[in-house]
């Protein structure tokens, strides 16, 4: 084995990790840019999706985060839940329940309505999701 | 002869050998797809079968044997993801592991397997029918990879073309954002053919703006207003001077005369209420709190001239006549007291007086900032005496996501070859990828960009079959003509309403059935001094200081021609019973949760305390019964009342607010309450 055999070697070797160099993975900025914004929310997509219509039809009452504090939590009697401390959120057929039929069907007040009606069963499952993701949270 | 039939021996090993290399491919073959992976695949989802089903679920189960494939010929897919995706549509898979696993959510139901295939919404290679080739990752030999579920959405806008479509809201955050910030100006865009976007015209720009503002505006709207809708078109200083000197010189119409006007009497506290009391808010922010329909007005002292402002209040439309801002009517007073506390109240403290308007002569500088205003097309959005607007300045998007991304440019970034990535880079940043650029910059966070390129990925070049494509057709444009219909200008109704359809959607509340929903003399009151219906809602209808005549005109127009028969034909008529089975039914559906009555309840919805003053009984039992039906999205639930239910409701709340008993009040929304 000559120094030429070994200098050979050595420019094979280097040329070869060239190529695996320059086949590393490409970036995908506009992808990457909104899972930055998911994982900034600590959200999966559909928790996300869930989190839209939490903000539009429960926020109100159950405040932005869930803990029973919304603007209008004030004025309701019995109080608000605080559902990130919720036991009953980590049943999700109750969860789904609750929001289609609305709390007096599992016998409680009726200060929470039915949305049965009003959103698609997706849209109950996103809300199911983000509702427990809330609890999880704390 | 004989020699002829006898082949010479090297023919026989030629044969010879081609028969094994035939037996060689053909075994070749032959294992090879024995051991293709979706047999594998096929026989682990049959024993996978046999444990999720019980025997008599089985036999009726068709076995899975051999590939299987959507073909839809309308679209000119073939989708063999079945072959190994089993269980895609059958619920008993819900927990099974992947590739059997069922579908989540119920987009199936919406979209079966059999009529959509699977790479209509996640791309990939359709008649693939192992892992790699199918394109579940980007890689080599992959043209179309599947799309990873943070960007699904903009394969649902290949078909929803609705610009609010239900259900992926990142697609229309991106749609909104292109809207709003006025993409269409300078491109075509298919789908968003009925949206226009103009800014203000420029013709009196002289008397309106003082000119330090105007060159800080130039360099970049964005440091002077951070939520300016125009971008920064990167001017060189050179451009930024003959611009201003175009702009300084334009002066088509002088600003309304405000002779008799005592400035120096001028009470900024009665200002100040004023600014409250039009609900000014409603459209124009001022320190980030606020609509945006308007300008924002932080630092409106620093940007505009006293006597131009004391015009455009007086009237905003003599000037810009597209503008979306309504004319009160106020007294010159009154007007000059408003101008004045905006003035005084939104500029940078201890900034400079306003100096006198300079004539600008320079006329080699006037025709640069000409030549400047067309080549950059700012007659995209403005309107400038003189310059005549000779089409879209950008290139059309459509099929712009149909690209060919190898032939793209990236500025040399090391990002994958995508129409995305492509998309992404151009909107975030025009000018840095390798080639100068016209468009401007407009400064939006990554996320915001990432929206608008799922919004323009949307746009494929080959155009679906009208039977697959979503979308409401444009509205007819609404123009009401009379009296009413000059007092539909003059007050802009149709920047925050929607009648017909068209109008603006500030307001929840479409005018379309409004004769049918309100008595006549509330409507009248609430015209002249329009109160707070949900006072949770921030953007509220201005106090126009209408005339009554004005109002009465209007609420006899709604009267006349805002109709819903459906709601003007219920029976009225209510019993005692009813009224008492309606209040029973208020109590346990826990409307007191988001309603007040009588000082008790929520802020949520509507006060209720005067309902039977306020709406019509056909407009309350018909929006119990199906308040979706009439404004989609509503917080007001759907509890699938039955009529009498429903009608026990609206007895009860037709009595309230009201001194009389039912039986005369239900003569009264019969016929009484129409002058």
């Amino acid at each position: 084995m000559t120094a030429r055999h070994v200098a050979a070697a050595l420019v094979v070797l280097a040329a070869a990790g060239c190529r695996r160099q320059a086949a590393a993975p490409l970036a995908d900025p506009s992808l990457e840019a909104l899972r930055a914004e998911d994982q900034a929310a600590g959200l999966t997509y559909a928790q996300g999706q869930g989190k839209h219509l939490f903000d539009h039809y429960c926020a109100t009452c159950h405040g932005d985060e869930g803990k029973g504090d919304g603007q209008n939590a004030s004025n309701l009697n019995p109080p608000v839940p605080d559902l990130t401390t919720s036991k009953s959120l980590a049943d999700p057929a109750y969860v789904r329940r609750v929001i289609a039929e609305g709390s007096a069907a599992v016998g409680r007040s009726p200060l929470s309505p039915p949305w049965g009606r009003s959103l698609s069963p997706q849209e109950i499952e996103y809300l199911t999701l983000y509702c427990q993701r809330l609890a999880v949270r704390k | 002869m004989r020699d002829a039939q006898l082949a010479p021996p090297r023919f026989h090993v030629a044969f010879a050998a081609l028969g094994l290399a035939y037996l060689a491919i053909f075994s070749w073959v032959f294992f090879r797809e024995q051991g293709a992976e979706w047999r594998a695949a096929q026989a682990r989802f049959r024993k996978l079968e046999a444990t999720v089903k019980n025997p008599h679920q089985l036999a009726q189960s068709a076995r899975a044997a051999g590939v299987r494939q959507v073909w839809l010929p309308d679209l000119g897919r073939v989708d063999r993801c079945t072959t190994c995706h089993l269980g895609v549509d059958d619920p008993a898979f819900a927990s099974a592991p992947a590739p059997f696993r069922s579908h989540p959510g119920t987009w199936l139901a919406t979209h079966p397997v059999e009529r959509y295939g699977c790479t209509v919404c996640h791309d990939g290679q359709g008649p693939a029918t192992d892992y790699a080739h199918a394109g579940h990752q980007p890689g080599p030999g992959v043209e179309r990879a599947m799309r990873p579920l943070e960007t699904i959405e903009a394969n649902c806008g290949a078909c929803h073309r609705s610009l609010e479509p239900k259900d992926a809201p990142r697609l229309a955050e991106g749609r909104r954002l292109v809207v709003e910030s006025g993409c269409v100006a300078c491109h075509d865009i298919p789908g968003f053919e009925t949206v226009s976007f103009r800014g203000p015209a420029l013709d009196s720009l002289g008397y309106k703006v003082r000119p330090e503002w105007l060159e800080a505006w130039l360099k970049d709207p964005k440091s002077t207003l951070a939520n300016s809708r125009m971008g920064n078109f990167r001017l060189s200083p050179a451009e930024i001077s003959s611009l201003r000197a175009l702009l300084l010189s334009q002066k088509t119409l002088a600003p309304l005369e405000p002779s008799g006007v005592d400035w120096k009497k001028a009470d900024t506290e009665k200002g100040r209420a004023l600014f409250g009391e039009l609900r000014c808010v409603s459209c124009h922010a001022v320190n980030g709190r606020g609509g945006t329909m308007g300008p924002e007005l932080t630092r409106i002292g620093d940007k505009v001239r006293r006597d131009w402002l004391f015009g455009y209040l007086k009237d905003p439309h003599r000037e810009q006549p597209e503008t979306a801002m309504l004319q009160y009517r106020l007294t010159d007073t009154e007007v000059r007291d408003l101008t004045a506390f905006l003035l005084d109240e939104y500029r940078t403290p201890g900034g400079e007086a306003e100096g006198a308007p300079a004539p600008y002569q320079d006329a080699h500088a006037v025709a640069e900032g000409r030549s400047v205003f067309v080549k950059r097309g700012c007659y995209g959005c403005h309107q400038l005496a003189g310059v005549r607007e000779t089409g879209k300045i950008g290139p059309s998007l459509a099929g712009v996501a149909d690209r060919d991304p190898e032939q793209l440019p990236y500025g040399g970034k090391a990002v994958r070859r995508t129409a995305d990535n492509y998309i992404f880079l151009k909107v975030q940043q025009p000018d840095a990828l390798g080639a100068p650029s016209l468009m401007p910059t407009f400064s939006f966070t990554p996320a915001q960009a990432a929206t608008i390129t799922m919004a323009l990925a949307s746009l494929r070049k080959a155009d679906l079959p009208a039977s697959r494509v979503v979308k409401k057709a444009p509205p007819p444009p609404y123009r009401p003509e009379g009296r009413f219909g000059e007092l539909v200008v003059r007050y802009r109704c149709l920047s925050c309403h929607r009648i017909g359809g068209s109008g603006g959607d500030l307001s929840t509340v479409p005018l379309d059935r409004i004769g049918s929903q309100l008595q006549h003399d509330y409507l009248v009151d609430y015209l002249l001094n329009p109160g707070a219906v949900r006072v949770s809602v921030e953007a509220r209808m201005p106090v126009f200081h209408m005339l009554k005549e004005e109002a009465k005109t209007i609420a006899d127009h709604a009267a006349e021609v805002f109709l819903d028969d459906e709601l003007d034909r219920y029976d009225a008529h209510f019993t005692a019973a009813e009224a008492g089975r309606g209040e029973q039914h208020y109590r346990q559906l826990g409307c007191v949760g988001c309603h007040q009555l009588n000082l008790q309840g929520g802020y949520v919805g509507p006060d209720l305390t005067n309902t039977g003053k306020r709406l019509r009984p056909g407009w309350i039992a018909a929006w119990l019964m199906a308040p979706n039906r009439y404004k989609p999205g509503t917080l007001q639930p759907d509890y699938g009342l039955s009529a009498a239910d429903a009608r026990a409701l609206t007895a009860y709340l037709s009595g309230l607010g009201s001194s009389r008993n039912a039986t005369a009040r239900a003569a009264i929304a019969r016929g009484g309450a129409r002058p």
